[in-house]
């Protein structure tokens, strides 16, 4: 058989195989870990967007967290309204408002009128994706247009992430402030309610992180993956040949942080609550870690990546003999997937097919 | 004045930290974050030496360079050292570092396990007595400068003196200029490329190390006290221009001074705020860093 | 070699150990009839953990008392300790295992209101039971928390902020905290209680939380004109301040400093020579002269180690484990509802002195008192409320004993 087609043949495999189980799996399972579960396939999506920038594009932003984050406070804000002890005026608000202020959304308190197009869930959910995305067309565009890269473009993001989060805290009587926003109401759409803890959650996340798989598949089959792989190669070489290298890298970074915003969402429902907390350093670092260890340059091995590391994380830190040195175990982890499989388990898999047939001369690669 | 005092004292913890990340970052494109644990040791060196061993502060800043260099060493050969040439790599492995570091000293080496504690580690709160005469206050053109402060002050001074004497005035340091330029090449001439990078960072931790000391000094000592530094130190280094000692120099007092004003006028929160959006701004207008004068 | 290998096989056998529940469609674990599972959820990694770690071997401790005399209805109450990390996204999960993979009928846990926030839906959805040790902002009303041992700035805040004007003769006041919601509610009732006895506040400032920088701020202090400061301040944040207080040449005789933070532990951390002189306000200290203290302390530097100290946010925690189950006790039943429904009136003799929950409101009525700061790093009682004082929660918004927000029916604002 042609290499390509096994390898073509192994991949869709692994696919199917992949969402099968996931699919299977809350009938195995009872509701805490329907619902632990379900926030590790929100974790997955955000994956699968780092994948898409870092691996395939070689942009490795540090604040993916903001997305999320912001993300998850656009539909945390239209949930919060949705409770009724909430209305006309969140209780957030009237504990932080002047006493003779007036009890309405447009002038409670400075800025509170930005809360009144969230009275509908459908706004929060559209914004959740759409903020995150103008967000990153706006430094994504000075970054890339002024020709920023590699690092620098870490260091970046890592910064706006820190200003977001210390914006958000500040503003307590229009965020919640470091306390996040927790008194959220279940969502519901056509008079269905989606109980956290029930399948609906999971195969609302589940399919989700489907569609994002297979419209990522589909963009990167297009001519845009060729060209970003040709970006990420040699970004020079790329210009030279005539393609706008700066939209390529605009377009996907805004396509991933729309991603993440997506995954905050969910997580929103999955976990009923957004707080700063998400757009801290260390969270963004551990997307990073989770792409890295599933393979940063496929989507596939992002995901499991994610489950994986989360998994790992939970069962250390709950078992007593593990629990004093369960951050040994997960930094442990870390330096061993960097030093021994630096293309993750993905490339680990990769290999083992690559060896059973019988030509695979070119060595590992390492993506940047 | 005394904003603009207060802002230089900023500035020189930001540039004691800065200094070893930015021959680290600098020679070896190395982005280690485990540098804040460095810091994070030295200031725990400075605890169990003041504690055990009867050491007054002085004593302790040789102590913890040469503690904080060995452990710089030991992850230098181990790790780093497979992932030169691979900078976004040596940013997740240095990572994983810094969570195991962490939980060393919060469960004693593995001895609290066992059942066994050293008073001085664990994952409670430390401290270290101060000398009396760094305690005192001094009154200068009409600000009052705390003595502790300026003592800082003369330590990033003398520091950066050293590094810059050994860096273009040694041989050691023309290996090391080498190194970063051209790495193959300068191996080709002979230059141990393998022992300048292994010297090299544990020269840049023990700087680090250093830096705890006088760090214990104005804050409490815990296992993660060393995180928010790197990620400031981080921003000094690529601000003022990578391998260029002169401008890590300068970028920690621009920055330290920009916190320091800002702070007075608005509050510390925009203080922060400004800082990070100055160095976003300076990153991207100036890519290769404030100072550069020649570009490679 | 062969260590490790062991080792290996050791974990992964491990890890599917623990796995092996999620393959079973039941809710929770079978427990045994003798045996009521406990939740206990105090960080003993991250940030908070310094705290967090000492209350997490004093609900131990009280747990382990309980049992001694022989449980609660008759039965060993079984803790199962989660570590969530300081990190609200962790605290949320482990709430999540232990309300509902372990069924705990109460989750003894939290440090930080950040934490109690991501924790709150999942015990009001699922009907469990959070018992809240620490002192903070109040503004919040939940039939499913139990604010056992936990002040409210009313208790905080009625007592010594006319003690600073009436004892020491100072009338400005400088407020300064970390930037999230304690410090914010507690500046709030400082306001409206500075304005009903002439004090003035000349400045309201906030420093971001776990930032240790603090010159700019110590120096704004210095040119307010403030004769007073009243601290809100938390965390390594504090140590940073006490000590850069000092450096800057300020002396607690001049410029007296009430926190509202400050416990034995920070004090043991930052070196008592800089706290010495500072005033505490909170409704236990280490000091305290009761019988039943003296028994606290004792029991537990002989369970920590003999240089452990005891502090506010332990004691509470001691008050919530034993009062939760008086509460049980008198309910006949460990159920959530059972135990909140027969809380209410409920007295402990706790070291601070007598301890009441309040049926309307559920937080507890506690003795003000103030602290000075000794060398030795523990607090000489200047000050103390003859009687417990009455829980406000809402008393940043206003809330008076006449005009309750916080009632059994919930909050009205």
């Amino acid at each position: 058989m042609d290499e390509r087609m096994k390898h073509r043949t192994a991949t869709i495999a692994a696919y199917l195989l992949f969402f099968a189980v996931i699919f299977a799996l809350p009938f195995f399972l009872n509701s805490f870990w329907t619902n632990r579960v379900a926030t590790y396939l929100v974790y997955s999506i955000c994956a699968v967007g780092i994948s898409l920038s870092w691996g395939y594009a070689g942009i490795l932003s540090l604040g993916q967290g903001l997305f999320f984050g912001i993300g998850a406070y656009m539909l945390a804000m239209s949930l919060t309204l949705a409770v009724p002890e909430n209305n006309p005026v969140p209780e957030l608000m009237l504990l932080n408002m002047q006493p003779d202020a007036v009890r309405d959304l447009c002038c409670v308190t400075p800025g509170s009128f930005l809360w009144i197009p969230f009275r509908s869930v459908a706004f929060g959910m559209i914004a959740a994706i759409v903020v995150p995305c103008v967000l990153a067309a706006g430094l994504g565009y000075v970054m890339f247009k002024r020709r920023t890269t590699g690092v620098y473009v870490s260091i970046i993001t890592l910064a706006f992430a820190l200003i977001g989060q210390l914006l958000i805290i500040n503003n307590q009587p229009l965020t919640g402030g470091f306390n996040g926003l927790a008194n959220l109401a279940w969502l519901e759409i056509g008079g269905f309610e989606f109980d956290p803890y029930g399948p609906s959650i999971y195969y609302l996340v589940a399919g989700t992180l489907l569609a994002v798989v297979l419209v990522s598949r589909a963009m990167l089959s297009a001519r845009i993956g060729q060209v970003l792989k040709a970006v990420r190669e040699d970004e020079a070489r790329a210009r030279y040949l005539g393609y706008d290298v700066e939209n390529y890298k605009l377009f996907i970074f805004c396509f991933s942080a729309g991603i993440a915003g997506l995954a905050g969402m969910l997580f929103t429902l999955t976990a009923e609550f957004a707080s700063p907390s998400l757009m801290a350093t260390s969270f963004s670092i551990s997307m990073v870690i989770w792409a890295a260890t599933g393979g940063r340059a496929s989507l596939l091995g992002a995901c499991i990546g994610a489950l994986l590391v989360n998994f790992v994380g939970s069962v250390a830190s709950e078992s007593p003999a593990f629990q004093p040195v369960w951050p040994i175990v997960l930094g442990g982890l870390f330096v061993f997937v960097v030093l021994v499989m630096p293309n993750g388990i993905a490339g680990i898999v990769k290999d083992l097919i690559g060896r059973s047939g019988k030509a695979r001369a070119v060595g590992q690669e390492v993506y940047p | 004045m005394e904003t603009f005092v207060i802002g230089l004292s900023i500035a020189s913890i930001l540039f004691m930290v800065a200094l070893g990340l930015a021959i680290i970052y600098g020679t070896m494109k190395v982005i280690n974050l485990a540098h804040g644990e460095m810091v994070m040791i030295g200031a725990y060196v400075t605890v169990l030496a003041t504690k055990h061993l009867g050491f007054n502060l002085y004593l302790c800043l040789p102590l913890a360079f040469l503690v904080t260099a060995g452990f710089g060493l030991v992850i230098e050969r181990t790790v780093v050292r497979r992932l030169y040439g691979r900078l976004l790599d040596t940013l997740l492995a240095t990572w994983g570092i810094a969570l195991i570091l962490q939980q060393l000293i919060r469960i004693h080496f593995g001895l609290g396990l066992f059942g066994i504690h050293i008073d001085g580690l664990g994952s409670d709160l430390q401290n270290v007595p101060v000398p009396g005469e760094l305690q005192q206050t001094l009154h200068f053109l009409g600000a009052n400068i705390p003595v502790y402060r300026a003592f800082i002050f003369v330590v990033a001074l003398l520091l950066g003196a050293v590094t810059w004497w050994l860096i273009y005035r040694t041989r050691f340091g023309s290996q090391l200029r080498a190194v970063s330029v051209a790495r193959n090449t300068a191996a080709a001439c002979g230059v141990n490329d393998k022992r300048v990078n292994m010297l090299a960072f544990a020269y840049g931790s023990g700087l680090a190390g250093i830096a705890g000391v006088l760090v214990s000094g104005f804050k409490t000592v815990s296992p993660d006290m060393g995180t928010p530094y790197v990620v400031d130190a981080f921003l000094v280094v690529v601000a003022g221009g990578v391998g260029h000692l002169a401008g890590t120099f300068l970028s920690a007092g621009i920055l330290g001074e920009v916190q320091s004003f800002v702070a007075m006028w608005l509050n510390d929160v925009y203080g922060r705020t400004v800082l990070f959006a100055v160095v976003i701004l300076i990153l991207l207008f100036k890519p290769q860093g404030l100072f550069v004068s020649r570009s490679r | 070699m062969q260590n490790r290998r062991t080792f290996i096989k050791a974990s992964g056998l491990a890890a599917m150990g623990l796995a092996a529940p999620a393959i079973l469609r039941l809710d929770g674990r079978a427990w045994a009839a003798d045996e009521i599972p406990v939740g206990i959820m105090y960080s003993l990694t991250g940030t908070t953990a310094i705290v967090e770690k000492s209350m997490n071997q004093c609900a131990q401790m009280a747990i382990a008392e309980i049992n001694a005399k022989g449980g609660v209805l008759g039965k060993q109450l079984k803790p199962i300790i989660e570590d969530p990390a300081s990190e609200p996204r962790i605290y949320s999960e482990k709430a999540r295992k232990l309300a509902i993979e372990d069924q705990v009928p109460v989750i003894f846990g939290c440090y930080t209101t950040a934490s109690r926030k991501a924790v709150l839906p999942v015990v009001e959805r699922r009907k469990g039971l959070l018992v809240w040790p620490t002192w903070y902002e109040g503004e919040e009303c939940s039939k499913n928390v139990l604010y056992a041992g936990s002040a409210v700035p009313n208790q905080q805040l009625e007592n010594s902020l006319p003690w600073l004007k009436k004892n020491l003769g100072k009338s400005k006041l400088f407020i300064v905290g970390s930037d999230y919601a304690f410090p914010r509610g507690m500046a709030k009732t400082s306001k409206t209680i500075c304005q009903g006895i002439g004090m003035e506040v000349v400045g309201d400032e906030y420093l971001p939380l776990g930032h240790t920088e603090w010159a700019s701020m110590v120096s704004k202090i210095g040119s307010s004109g403030a004769d007073v400061i009243f601290s809100n301040v938390v965390g390594d944040s504090i140590v940073a301040f006490y000590r850069e207080l000092r450096n800057q040449g300020y002396d607690f005789e001049k410029l007296p400093l009430c926190s509202s933070t400050t416990t034995e532990v920070e004090i043991k951390a930052m070196g008592p020579e800089y706290a010495q002189g500072s005033y505490v306000s909170l409704p236990y200290f280490q000091t305290v002269d009761t019988p039943q203290n003296k028994v606290f302390v004792e029991a537990f530097k002989a369970y920590a180690g003999t240089d452990a100290v005891t502090h506010a946010a332990m004691e509470a925690v001691y008050i919530g484990v034993n009062m939760w189950a008086m509460a049980a006790e008198k309910a006949g039943d460990v159920s959530p509802e059972a135990v909140v429904a027969n809380a209410g009136g409920l007295s402990f003799d706790a070291p601070q002195g007598k301890v009441t929950i309040d049926p309307e409101n559920l937080h507890s009525y506690l003795t003000p008192r103030i602290g000075k700061t000794r060398a030795d790093g523990l607090l000489d009682i200047v000050d103390q409320y003859p009687e417990p004082l009455l829980p406000l929660p809402y008393s940043s918004v206003g809330e008076t004993a006449e005009k309750r927000i916080c009632t059994a029916g919930g909050a009205v604002l």
